[in-house]
C-alpha cells in the first residue's frame, strides 16, 4: 500500500493493533482468568467448596436428573425456533444425554439435547442443563453464577454478545489481527534478538514503553501466535462452516461410511428401546482402561438416540494425563455390549486435537497452567504498552494541532486496561455482598459488571481531557486506586461471608479459594504501587517543546 | 510512521480486501482443498482438520498480502476471484460423488 513493504506492515500493525487491540485486551485478560475458571467458581459459589468428585452413578443419580430436565433453556429454545421451518411443538423429544466433569470440578454439568424438528440443520439439537452436586444429585440453583466458567470464560471468546454470534466474529477478527500483528511486528523490528534483552525503564516513557512492548512481544512470541491461532482453530466450524453449509454430500457420505464402520447409527431407529445398566458400562470402561495400562476416571458420558432401540452410550476417559485426543468406548444401550472403541486419530486430526487441548488445558499440570496464565498476562502487557506508545508518540503533536485523536485512544485504553479490572473486581465484591437467597442473583452480578465497566469508561472519558494538553490522564491513577480498594474489599468480604479466610484456607491447603484470595491481594498491592507512581508522573511538568522521536 | 500517500478510498478498499477478500479466498481454499482430498481418498476428518487449520494460515497470508501487494486490482482479482473460482470448483467436486 505504501512505498515499501515495511511501511505497509507498520500501517497494518498500528491501525489493526489499535482498533482490535481493545477487543484483544478482553480476549487475553478474560482468557487469562479462564485458566483458573474452576477456582474462581469455587470462590464465587461457597456452597461448592468441596473436593473434585468422580462421575456419579448413572442408574441411581444421573438418570432421574436427566428425566427432570423437561425443556431446553429459554434462549436455546428461541434460537431453535428460528432454525425450524415450522412452529415448534409444545414438548420436544429428548435425543441426547450428556454429563461432563474434569479433575478440577466438584460439581457436574448435566445436559439434555432435544430434537429440533423441521430444522434447517441436520441432527439439530437444543440444550437444557442443570448443575448438580455429584455426591447426592442435589441441583444447584439456576441463578447462581459460576463467575469463572460461565461468565469470564465465555466473555473471552464471545464478549457475551450472542446476537448472531457477532461477539465471536469480532473476537475472531481480533485474533486474526493478533496473528497479523505478530508477523508485521517481526517485519518492522529487524533487531529481533537484541530486543529480547532490551528494557530501558529509566529512559523516557516513550522509549521504555516501546522496549517493554517489544520485549513482551518477542519473549512470548510463540504464545501470542499459538494461542490466537488455536483459539481460531477451536471455532473453525463457526468461522468457516464450509462443511455444514456447502459440502453436505461429502459429510453425509462420511456419516454413512462411519455408521457402517463403527456400528453407531447416525439416526435413531424410530423403535422405542430401553437402557441397560450404564453403571455396569462405566465399570467395564474403567476395567478396560486398566487393562490397557491407562487407568482413569470417566470424564464425559453421553447417551445418543435416547429412548430408541439403537441408543448407544459413549464413555470417555478424562484427559487428566494428556493434552488432547478423546478416548471413547461406545456401548450398545440395550445390552451394554461394546460396539466400538475409538481408534488412534490420524496425523492432521492429532495436531488439531493437540492445538485445541493446549488451549483448553484439561490436563493436570500446574506448572504449565501457571505458565499459560503468565503468557496471557504478557499478551496483555504487550497490547497495553502498544496503546500507551500510540498515545505518547502522538499526544504532543495532537496538542499542538488541537486534534483529539490521542485523547479518545487514551480513554479507551484506560477503559480496557484498568477499567476491565475494576469491573471484574466490582463483580467479585458484589458476588460476596449480595444476600445469598436474592432472586435472580446472577442478573445482579452480571449487571454490576457492565455498569462498573460503563462507569470506568465515563470516568476515563472525563479525565482524558488532560491528554488534549499533552498531560497524563488522572484516570490511570484513580482507577488503579479503585482496583486496590476493590481487591482488598473482596478478600475481606469473602472472609466475612464464608469464614474461609486465608488463615483457614492456607492451613487446610484449599488452593482454589486461597489462590484467588492471594491473587486479589497481589493485584491490590501492585495496583497501589502503580497508582502512587502514576500520580507522581501525572504531577510532572510537561516540557514546553518536547522532542518527538520516530521509533516505529 | 509513514505519512499516508493514498486516498482514504484506497485504504478502505485495501482493508475490505484484507478482511472480506481473504475470507472468500480461504473459504474457497477449504472447499476445494477438502473436496479434492476426500475424493482423492483422504479420510474425512484428516481432510477437514488439515484444511481448516491451514485455512487460518492462508487467511493470514492473504490478509498481509492485501496490504503489501503493489496493485490493488490484482489483490481483488486474486482474493475475491480466486475465492469464487475455488468455491465453485469445490462445490462441483462435492456434488460429483453423488
Amino acid at each position: 500500500m505504501f512505498a515499501n513493504f515495511r511501511l505497509s506492515f507498520a500501517w497494518l500493525h498500528t491501525w489493526f493493533g489499535l482498533v482490535l487491540g481493545f477487543v484483544l485486551m478482553a480476549a487475553f485478560f478474560f482468557g487469562s482468568l479462564s485458566v483458573f475458571d474452576r477456582e474462581i467458581d469455587r470462590w464465587a459459589l461457597p456452597e461448592t467448596r468441596i473436593e473434585p468428585q468422580p462421575m456419579p452413578s448413572f442408574d441411581t443419580i444421573l438418570a432421574s436428573r436427566f428425566a427432570e430436565i423437561a425443556a431446553p433453556e429459554p434462549e436455546e429454545l428461541a434460537a431453535a425456533s428460528k432454525r425450524s421451518t415450522q412452529p415448534l411443538p409444545e414438548k420436544l423429544k429428548p435425543a441426547l444425554f450428556g454429563a461432563y466433569t474434569t479433575h478440577r470440578d466438584p460439581v457436574l454439568d448435566v445436559f439434555v439435547g432435544f430434537e429440533v424438528p423441521n430444522s434447517t440443520l441436520p441432527n439439530d439439537l437444543a440444550y437444557g442443563s442443570v448443575v448438580i452436586d455429584p455426591r447426592d444429585g442435589r441441583k444447584l440453583p439456576k441463578d447462581r453464577l459460576a463467575l469463572g466458567s460461565a461468565f469470564f470464560y465465555p466473555m473471552h471468546y464471545s464478549l457475551h454478545f450472542t446476537w448472531y454470534d457477532i461477539g465471536m466474529w469480532i473476537v475472531g477478527l481480533a485474533a486474526m489481527a493478533m496473528l497479523a500483528a505478530v508477523v508485521s511486528g517481526v517485519v518492522m523490528h529487524r533487531k529481533i534478538f537484541r530486543e529480547f534483552f532490551t528494557f530501558r525503564p529509566g529512559k523516557k516513557l516513550l522509549r521504555g514503553t516501546l522496549d517493554l512492548h517489544n520485549l513482551t512481544g518477542v519473549v512470548a512470541l510463540p504464545f501470542h501466535f499459538l494461542w490466537a491461532l488455536s483459539g481460531l482453530i477451536i471455532f473453525a466450524g463457526v468461522y468457516f462452516p464450509v462443511f455444514d453449509k456447502m459440502l453436505q454430500p461429502l459429510v453425509e457420505q462420511h456419516e454413512r461410511e462411519e455408521a457402517r464402520h463403527t456400528g453407531l447409527d447416525a439416526e435413531p431407529s424410530g423403535v422405542p428401546g430401553t437402557l441397560a445398566s450404564v453403571d455396569a458400562m462405566m465399570i467395564a470402561a474403567k476395567d478396560h482402561w486398566v487393562s490397557r495400562g491407562v487407568p482413569g476416571e470417566v470424564g464425559y458420558l453421553q447417551v445418543t438416540h435416547v429412548g430408541s432401540s439403537n441408543a448407544y452410550v459413549s464413555i470417555y476417559r478424562d484427559s487428566t494425563d494428556r493434552v488432547a485426543t478423546a478416548e471413547g468406548l461406545h456401548f450398545q444401550g440395550s445390552t451394554g455390549r461394546v460396539i466400538f472403541e475409538d481408534p488412534p486419530t490420524g496425523a492432521a486430526e492429532t495436531v488439531n486435537g493437540f492445538l485445541t487441548g493446549m488451549h483448553l488445558q484439561q490436563f493436570r499440570h500446574w506448572t504449565l497452567r501457571w505458565l499459560i496464565f503468565v503468557g496471557g498476562l504478557l499478551s496483555c502487557v504487550c497490547i497495553t504498552t502498544g496503546f500507551i506508545f500510540f498515545v505518547e508518540k502522538r499526544k504532543h503533536v495532537h496538542a499542538r494541532q488541537g486534534t483529539s485523536g490521542s485523547r479518545w485512544v487514551d480513554a479507551l485504553a484506560v477503559t480496557t486496561v484498568t477499567g476491565m479490572m475494576v469491573a471484574t473486581l466490582a463483580t467479585l465484591v458484589m458476588n460476596r455482598a449480595l444476600p445469598e437467597d436474592l432472586a435472580n442473583r446472577d442478573l445482579w452480578e452480571k449487571s454490576t459488571f457492565w455498569i462498573a465497566w460503563l462507569t470506568a469508561l465515563t470516568h476515563a472519558l472525563w479525565r482524558s481531557a488532560a491528554v488534549l494538553q499533552a498531560r497524563m490522564s488522572k484516570a490511570w491513577a484513580e482507577q488503579s486506586w479503585a482496583i486496590a480498594a476493590l481487591g482488598a474489599v473482596a478478600v475481606v468480604l469473602n472472609a466475612a461471608t464464608t469464614g474461609d479466610h486465608l488463615g483457614r484456607t492456607l492451613m487446610a491447603g484449599y488452593w482454589p479459594v486461597a489462590g484467588v484470595d492471594l491473587m486479589l491481594i497481589a493485584s491490590a498491592c501492585a495496583a497501589a504501587i502503580a497508582a502512587r507512581k502514576l500520580r507522581a508522573r501525572a504531577a510532572e511538568v510537561v516540557p514546553v517543546n518536547p522532542e518527538v522521536p520516530d521509533y516505529a | 510512521m509513514a505519512t499516508a500517500t493514498q486516498s482514504s478510498w484506497h485504504v478502505i478498499a485495501r482493508v475490505c480486501a484484507s478482511i472480506f477478500g481473504s475470507y472468500a479466498f480461504t473459504w474457497g481454499f477449504i472447499a476445494l482443498g477438502a473436496s479434492s482430498l476426500i475424493i482423492g481418498g483422504t479420510a474425512f476428518h484428516e481432510a477437514s482438520s488439515l484444511t481448516s487449520m491451514l485455512g487460518f494460515l492462508v487467511y493470514l497470508w492473504a490478509f498481509c498480502w492485501a496490504f503489501i501487494a503493489a496493485s490493488l486490482a490484482r489483490v481483488w482479482v486474486v482474493l475475491a476471484g480466486g475465492g469464487v473460482v475455488m468455491t465453485l470448483a469445490g462445490w462441483w467436486l462435492s456434488r460429483s460423488i453423488a
